[in-house]
């Protein structure tokens, strides 16, 4: 048990993680000394809001990326359970835990269905989330063709509010971590995970299941995707077909953000959650010192192509010219 | 005996020239559609609706051009639609203040160009997954764009060059089309008549193999990236001259249908397989299929779903990769 815990934080403290600490930092910083009021329960609760979402989205992405896929429906699911939750809990006043949970089941189906069409199908990741992204979409506008519904003031306060300097948005975080993420990666099937994500032929030639490894990958991204989107309609109060969008690319940007390679099998899933936290407040940062928030995307994408130059630069350092191609 | 190999040589034909999954399938499943749609509605086979169908395939066309590419060698770009927003707004923009058609379409390119360099600098040189290095490129371009016009309207002034190219038309036969069968033969023949062409589909099928035995790898991107961020610049200028206005976010759904052109059309994701000739026919298939839905006035949450489930219904039928575990 203690080495596992030393294990795996040096395992968190590695090169890929620094960067988004690194960086998360350096933000607060310079949040704080415009406005110190962040370090207060309200401040807190602020920051934690409107980052939780993309961080889970992107420990949701994680899972996929490291399995060797890639998942687009990411923000189409979103917005699908958003929708699915606001406009069932308000029409049926009762029943909100059941409803609850239908969303949790949904995100899971929908990531199967990713799953065995990967895996069974034989198509590539891209163009399977590509697809369904537009059946997801597609559900969520068809149940709520305009924004609207609404969820019991007790949904959105046990997510959004804050026990003094505690906001219940960060134990959500914290619980999925602890209750999804770290029992499904301490497994035989995390394990399993990561090998088929390294390689798939070796990791059936060691005895490994990969259709089943990668049918559970996505399934659980699915089912993380979900506790997402009902955090986000916990927040607005209400659902949205085209509330998710922006998560889809901001989860892939934060997952490659935190040291995780794209090609599979690398990668832990610290650097992601902090990155997630790094790209929603650098914009309410810059807010503080009275720069627009057009500037939004320039520096995301500017922050991005920074760390991918770094990366790429150190590999280009690193290995010979054919070792690259053979990547 | 003879027979057999006779069989032999021919199946080996078809798979050579790709042609069930390059011209068999998309072209069927066109005819299929079209069939559907007229049976629905005879008004569906008439000129005007054909021409509307084939300028929206235009847009899909030529910025599948750079996307067929970047495929080929086993990449993607995901620029184009930022792409198409920047130049057609800059360009409309310089237009307006010079009134210059030769300037205007200038600006455009030179965005084409950076873009293209930008991908090139990323993915051949540093060698980050294109998938990631043109997503950044994306984001970046649409904050250049936000950042340029401060999120107010930009100016709505297009040159009158660039509309009679989308709505103008020489003898009877729409200049848009002629413009798109130059581009499209163009592509055609450098991919399949030339050095560069074979080198490219080396490439894309074993980038280590083809290095080794002297392929330039570099020579190979950068056309490849330059080629994808002009068509997606002149794109965005064509597109700008339908709708006669630019706006932010005119591009983005020129994210997914490109590439779902690209993969009706029978060019593998994983690169090294297919062909221009696919996308053609797949750009008009996409189109075709929207607008069949879209007559069939079903709402536009279940046209999004059906489109998705019939392009995984083909992906599945016609697409499926050989087992491998």
């Amino acid at each position: 048990m203690k080495n596992w815990i030393k294990n795996s934080l040096y395992k968190g403290i590695s090169f890929n993680t620094l960067i988004p600490a690194i960086g998360l930092a350096l933000v607060l910083l310079i949040y704080w000394i415009q406005q110190p009021l962040i370090i207060s329960d309200f401040g807190m609760v602020s920051i934690s809001n409107q980052s939780v979402a993309l961080a889970i989205a992107a420990m949701a992405q994680t899972l996929v990326v490291i399995a060797g896929g890639i998942d687009l429906s990411v923000g189409a699911l979103i917005s699908l359970s958003s929708c699915f939750a606001a406009t069932y809990m308000s029409a049926a006043e009762g029943a909100a835990v059941p409803i609850l949970v239908g969303t949790l089941v949904l995100g899971v189906l929908a990531g199967l269905m990713n799953g065995a069409l990967v895996v069974y199908g034989r198509l590539e990741p891209l163009i399977v989330t590509l697809c369904t992204s537009f059946v997801l979409g597609g559900l969520a506008l068809q149940i709520r063709p305009q924004p609207g519904g609404a969820v019991p003031s007790w949904f959105a306060a046990m997510l959004t509010g804050n026990l003094s300097f505690l906001p219940f948005s960060l134990v959500l975080l914290i619980a999925s971590i602890c209750f999804i993420w770290i029992p499904l990666w301490r497994s035989r099937i995390g394990r399993a995970i990561q090998a088929v994500g390294n390689n798939e032929q070796n990791a059936y030639i060691s005895g490994l299941n990969p259709r089943k490894a990668k049918l559970f990958a996505y399934a659980v991204a699915g089912l993380l995707t979900a506790v997402a989107g009902l955090f986000i309609t916990a927040q607005t109060t209400s659902g949205d077909p085209n509330v998710g969008e922006v998560y889809t690319l901001n989860s892939i940007a934060a997952v490659v953000l935190g040291g995780v390679s794209l090609r599979g099998g690398r990668g832990n899933v610290a650097g992601p959650i902090l990155s997630g936290f790094l790209l929603s407040t650098i914009v309410s940062a810059l807010m503080a010192w009275g720069i627009s928030a057009f500037w939004q995307s320039l520096i995301q994408g500017l922050i991005l192509i920074l760390v991918l130059v770094g990366v790429g630069w150190q590999i280009l350092r690193s290995e010979s010219w054919r070792q690259l191609l053979q990547r | 005996m003879e027979n057999i190999l006779k069989n032999d040589r021919i199946a080996a034909i078809w798979r050579k020239t790709g042609f069930l999954q390059q011209i068999a399938f998309p072209v069927g499943l066109l005819i299929v559609l079209f069939a559907c749609a007229g049976a629905i509605n005879p008004q569906f086979l008439s000129w005007d609706s054909i021409r509307i169908q084939l300028t929206l395939a235009t847009f899909i066309g030529i910025a599948g051009i750079g996307q067929t590419l970047a495929i080929l060698i086993g990449q993607i770009d995901l620029s184009i639609p930022a792409n198409i927003t920047l130049a057609a707004i800059l360009s409309a923009n310089m237009y307006g203040q010079t009134s210059s058609s030769l300037l205007a379409f200038a600006t455009a390119l030179g965005v084409g160009v950076c873009t293209g360099l930008l991908n090139f600098a990323g993915v051949a040189w540093l060698r980050v997954p294109s998938l990631i290095w043109t997503l950044s490129v994306n984001l970046v371009l649409q904050g250049v764009t936000l950042v340029y016009t401060n999120a107010t309207a930009p100016s709505s002034t297009i040159s009158p060059l660039v509309r009679w190219v989308v709505t103008g038309s020489i003898i009877g036969i729409p200049a848009l089309l002629i413009f798109w069968t130059l581009c499209g033969t163009a592509c055609l023949l450098v991919l399949h008549a030339t050095a560069f062409g074979r080198r490219l589909y080396a490439l894309g099928n074993n980038e280590l193999a083809s290095a080794m035995s002297g392929v330039n790898v570099f020579q190979i991107y950068l056309p490849v990236y330059l080629t994808s961020g002009i068509a997606g610049s002149i794109a965005g200028v064509l597109l700008s001259g339908y709708s006669g206005q630019t706006y932010l976010g005119m591009g983005d759904s020129y994210l997914l249908i490109p590439i779902a052109a690209v993969v009706i059309g029978g060019t593998s994701l994983a690169g090294g397989s297919g062909g221009y000739f696919g996308t053609l026919i797949g750009s008009i298939a996409v189109v075709q299929l929207d607008s069949l839905l879209t007559s069939l006035q079903v709402s536009p949450g279940l046209r999004k779903i059906f489109f998705g489930i019939i392009v995984l219904g083909m992906m599945l039928v016609f697409r499926r990769k050989r087992a491998t575990v």
